[in-house]
């Protein structure tokens, strides 16, 4: 019982993370129906940038200078992968180009950071908190209140401003938003700025946890899509409710079955809600219109 | 032309090893051969129906794994594998595309890289079955010692050996092209492409998108499947990282460099992959490929330039990156740590600079040079015979119809009842219901409550392309062509029900196949005719003015042969002469016995045309009879012009 507790505590920490990577899918698929594929990369050039950013500043002033560096990367993605295929309506055409230009920060990370995996410092004390006989790190418990406190503050922009009212708009109609005279492109070169933005934030949460390397990112963009999917593209709380359910169910899979499986659960979970409610758990069924 | 050049192309194959001798060279053919088959698989889901599968690796590793298991765990050979690969791989094909009857786009694309996900890490766990991360060696098959009969080949074993698998894997690759060529240029084909740019319109010509597509991906991975088995034997080796996500992505980029929809596109394409990390592993012989790319491109943008003064800038664009791709393969001092970049920049190129391709590059060249001239088809009847109907049964009976989204009820309790051979006229200002009938009676929308009858046969909750079947046809409001398919082929895709061979006789060319073939070519000919298109037969529909693609829709529904045919707003948008074409043809279809339903906005029309009319207004029926009477009923006027002229017209009345 005990155990199980355990497992379900470090569940919910990974769940949380794979649920921030997941929301920064949402933001551009709300805005342009186009996603960043790669968005783990994203998360790694973060969480390698903090590294780097850390050993001057410390962990909690280099959090400004990773978001603010999050925000330029995700622009960049858009500019160069995401602008032109929206432009010629070519879904091919984004899908490969912001693979690509994972690839190529992945090959940048490698030739500047090496390949081997490197150790985050963690600006908490490392030793584990023992609730009921339950341990818990320090990190764990930042990971879910930051990974919530970004998600809500984010939502609480959409919501309350009038740039946020600009990104509402756009992801509800982009057409009527545009004739509204919302620069429509520049609300989703944003929303892939916000979107890399939490990745990066993610990356540097999780990495004192984990460890961080240039490889780090892949397998996390897929999981996160996972997570995005099952919840529904559309919806907040999907996405939490989402990775929770990814994060506990691969711990236990790791714990019960084998490590080598832990990956396994997650994936065939999404092609069952694909193949079942393609909207997700959570989201929307839009009607077709002819 | 092109037969020569197939020729040749063959010949040159067949000369390949006594023309370069060396093991490494013809290792890398074999190479070539094997991935293009796969590319051309993958061309059929890509470049066709147009979904992006990132799963390929997974399935050429699929029927590579079939052979290396079958050899692993019970000997069993190459012969056995083969056939073995291609249908293990075509069944997990099946089973990737289950999912696909949700979903398109970014999520599929994420399913098949799910898929290829799970599949590597089955390979690497599956130890007892798949030996894990060790992997499986296993030796070239031999098949025959020529060497006493042919003596003057002069071969040591192992070359012998090497040459022969060489000829196995060429011969499987040119059986690959012809069976892909004749399925693609079949209805089969034609199919993928319909659902691609449009699957409602496919599914309501009868033509199932779900279906379709699982053939699509089973046959797609059954190609891979077979490249897969090749490539095992070739290698006498595999472990799971061989099919890892990369080599899918390598496909994609083949594919799209090469060129999508074509034969040599994707062979080209597989060859450059092959080639470049031989390239990428020598800094001088890139320096040396970045700097021809580089002078090709200068030329090429100087004669856009000179040819297109006013698109300079545009042109100078790709130039300048070629140039600055040029410098920085001089600036690199070793290439090995640098690969990957330069293949994500190669993918970036493609995407902006070639979207169709090296191939539709030279393709657009060759079309200026030589205007190929449209195959003369010789028309035969547009029509068959007319559907037998009961004159005093109603065909069709529509009873207490509602349809509810959320809290809108479009349709709320409509009866609507249509006598055979008649034209029903629908009427009813914006958002009254219209439409949303339309998509009910085609099965677009399944009805909340009621009942709609079909010769008194049931056919609410039917799928649309069931009720296609049963003699439903359609328009759509907004025009739903299948826009990259030609005039004829728009056709031919409404004329799907008349074959009856299946993809197995296609892909042998049997004589029935043909013969089908030929009679929808000439059938499809003559609706053209019908609507007076034919001269245009070979023009994509896209290119069409709005006018004439609104003909094509109606001639496309025609080959359904339907009983019932609905219109929806097909004079929108037409000019006043298109108009009285457009009355000639509605009057000619009804003289052939198909009764319609049509929904209009010009009053002159509907009043000219009909022989009943029903009158919708927020989703009820508030009126119904000949059309001079709805025409004068108050109601129907007052739900036109608003309310208080209905009160107006309450007093006079």
């Amino acid at each position: 019982m005990q155990i199980l507790a355990q497992l379900i505590v470090s569940g919910i920490a990974v769940g949380m993370i794979y649920g921030v990577i997941a929301f920064g899918y949402q933001l551009t698929f709300a805005t342009s129906e186009t996603l960043n594929f790669g968005q783990g990369e994203a998360l790694m050039l973060g969480s390698l940038v903090g590294l780097t950013v850390v050993a001057v500043t410390g962990y909690w002033l280099m959090l400004p200078i990773v978001l603010a560096f999050g925000l330029v990367q995700g622009a960049v993605v858009e500019r160069l992968g995401v602008r032109q295929a929206i432009k010629t309506k070519s879904e091919s055409g984004w899908i490969m180009a912001t693979i690509a230009l994972g690839i190529i920060f992945k090959n940048m990370a490698e030739n500047i950071w090496g390949r081997d995996a490197l150790k985050f410092p963690s600006p908490l004390p490392e030793a584990p908190l023992s609730f009921m006989g339950v341990n818990v790190l320090p990190m764990e418990l930042v990971i879910v209140v930051g990974a919530l406190a970004l998600m809500l503050a984010v939502e609480a922009f959409n919501r309350k401003s009038i740039y946020g009212k600009a990104v509402v708009a756009t992801a509800a109609d982009r057409d009527a938003a545009g004739l509204m005279g919302i620069n429509t492109s520049v609300v989703i070169t944003f929303s892939y700025a916000l979107s890399s933005m939490t990745a990066a934030f993610a990356g540097v949460l999780v990495a004192p946890v984990t460890l961080t390397g240039a490889s780090m990112g892949g397998v996390l963009g897929l999981k996160a899509f996972s997570v995005a999917i099952i919840g529904g593209l559309s919806s907040g709380m999907g996405v939490v409710v989402g990775g929770l359910i990814l994060g506990i169910t691969e711990t236990l899979t790791g714990f019960y079955l084998s490590t080598g499986y832990k990956d396994v659960p997650g994936l065939v979970l999404l092609l069952l809600v694909l193949s079942l409610k393609p909207a997700g758990l959570f989201g929307r069924t839009a009607i077709k219109k002819v | 032309m092109r037969k020569l050049l197939a020729l040749a192309g063959v010949a040159a194959l067949v000369a390949f090893p006594f023309v370069f001798t060396s093991p490494y060279y013809l290792h890398l053919m074999v190479v070539v051969a094997i991935f293009s088959i796969v590319t051309l698989g993958l061309d059929i889901v890509f470049g066709y129906t147009g979904e992006v599968s990132l799963g390929h690796a997974a399935l050429f590793g699929v029927g590579a794994y079939t052979a290396g298991v079958l050899a692993f765990q019970l000997d069993w050979g190459f012969w056995v594998a083969l056939p073995l690969g291609v249908l293990v791989a075509a069944g997990f094909g099946a089973i990737l595309a289950l999912p696909a009857l949700r979903v398109t786009g970014p999520y599929l694309a994420m399913v098949t890289l799910a898929f290829g996900t799970i599949v590597a890490i089955l390979v690497n766990e599956m130890t007892f079955l798949t030996n894990g991360p060790l992997g499986i060696s296993l030796t070239k098959p031999f098949f025959a010692d020529l060497r006493e009969q042919l003596p003057w080949l002069e071969m040591s074993r192992p070359r012998m050996r090497d040459v022969e698998y060489y000829y196995v894997v060429i011969a499987c690759l040119l059986i690959v092209l012809v069976v892909i060529s004749r399925l693609l240029g079949s209805r089969f084909g034609r199919a993928f492409e319909a659902l691609r740019d449009s699957p409602i319109a496919s599914d309501c010509m009868g033509v199932s998108v779900y279906r379709h597509k699982v053939l699509a991906f089973v046959l797609s991975a059954g190609f891979a499947g077979l490249a897969g088995v090749l490539f095992t034997y070739s290698e006498q080796y595999i472990a799971p990282n061989n099919f890892s996500f990369d080599l899918s992505i390598q496909f994609l980029l083949a594919v799209t460099m090469g060129g999508r929809k074509s034969r040599v596109g994707p062979m080209l394409g597989a060859a450059i992959v092959v080639f470049l990390p031989n390239l990428l592993a020598d800094i001088a012989l890139f320096r040396l490929v970045a700097g021809v790319i580089a002078g090709v491109a200068v030329v090429a943008g100087g004669v856009a330039a000179v040819r297109n003064p006013e698109q300079r800038l545009r042109a100078a664009v790709p130039v300048a990156l070629c140039l600055a791709f040029f410098g920085f393969s001089l600036w690199l001092q070793q290439i090995t740590d640098y690969k990957l970049t330069v293949f994500g920049l190669m993918i970036l190129f493609v995407v902006y600079y070639l979207p169709d391709g090296i191939y539709g590059l030279l393709r657009q060249g060759l079309a200026r040079l030589q205007r190929r001239g449209a195959k003369a088809v010789a028309p035969s009847s547009a029509w068959t015979a007319p559907p037998v109907l009961d004159a005093n049964r109603p065909l069709l009976e529509v009873r207490g119809i509602v349809m509810q989204f959320g809290g809108l009820r479009a349709l709320d309790t409509v009866d609507l009842t249509v006598m055979p051979g008649t034209v029903h006229g629908l009427i009813g200002p914006n958002g009254s219901g219209k439409s949303t009938m339309m998509n009910v009676l085609t099965g677009i929308y399944v009805p909340t409550a009621g009942e709609v009858r079909l010769e008194g046969a049931s056919i609410a909750g039917w799928k649309s392309p069931e009720i296609a079947a049963a003699g439903i046809a359609r328009t759509f409001q907004n025009v739903q062509l299948f826009g990259e398919l030609s005039l004829l082929e728009n056709i031919l895709v409404g004329l799907n029900h008349s074959y009856r061979s299946g993809a197995a006789e296609v892909a042998l060319a049997l004589p029935r196949a043909r013969r089908e073939e030929a009679a929808a070519r000439a059938r499809a000919m003559g609706l053209l005719q019908f609507v007076g298109l034919d001269a245009l037969a070979d023009e994509e529909a896209r290119n069409l003015p709005y006018g004439k693609q609104r003909l094509l829709e109606i001639a496309r529904a025609l080959a359904l042969d339907p009983k019932l045919l609905l219109l929806d707003e097909p004079a929108a948008g037409l000019t006043a002469p298109d108009i009285v074409v457009l009355m000639e043809i509605i009057r000619k279809i009804r003289e052939h016995g198909i009764t319609q339903i049509l929904i209009e906005h010009h009053m002159d029309v509907v009043m000219a045309l009909c022989d009943e009319v029903s009158v919708l207004d927020f989703g009820q029926k508030i009126a119904e009879g000949k059309p001079a009477a709805v025409q004068a009923n108050p109601k129907v006027i007052a739900a036109y012009l608003g309310g208080d002229h209905a009160e107006a017209a309450d007093a006079e009345g």
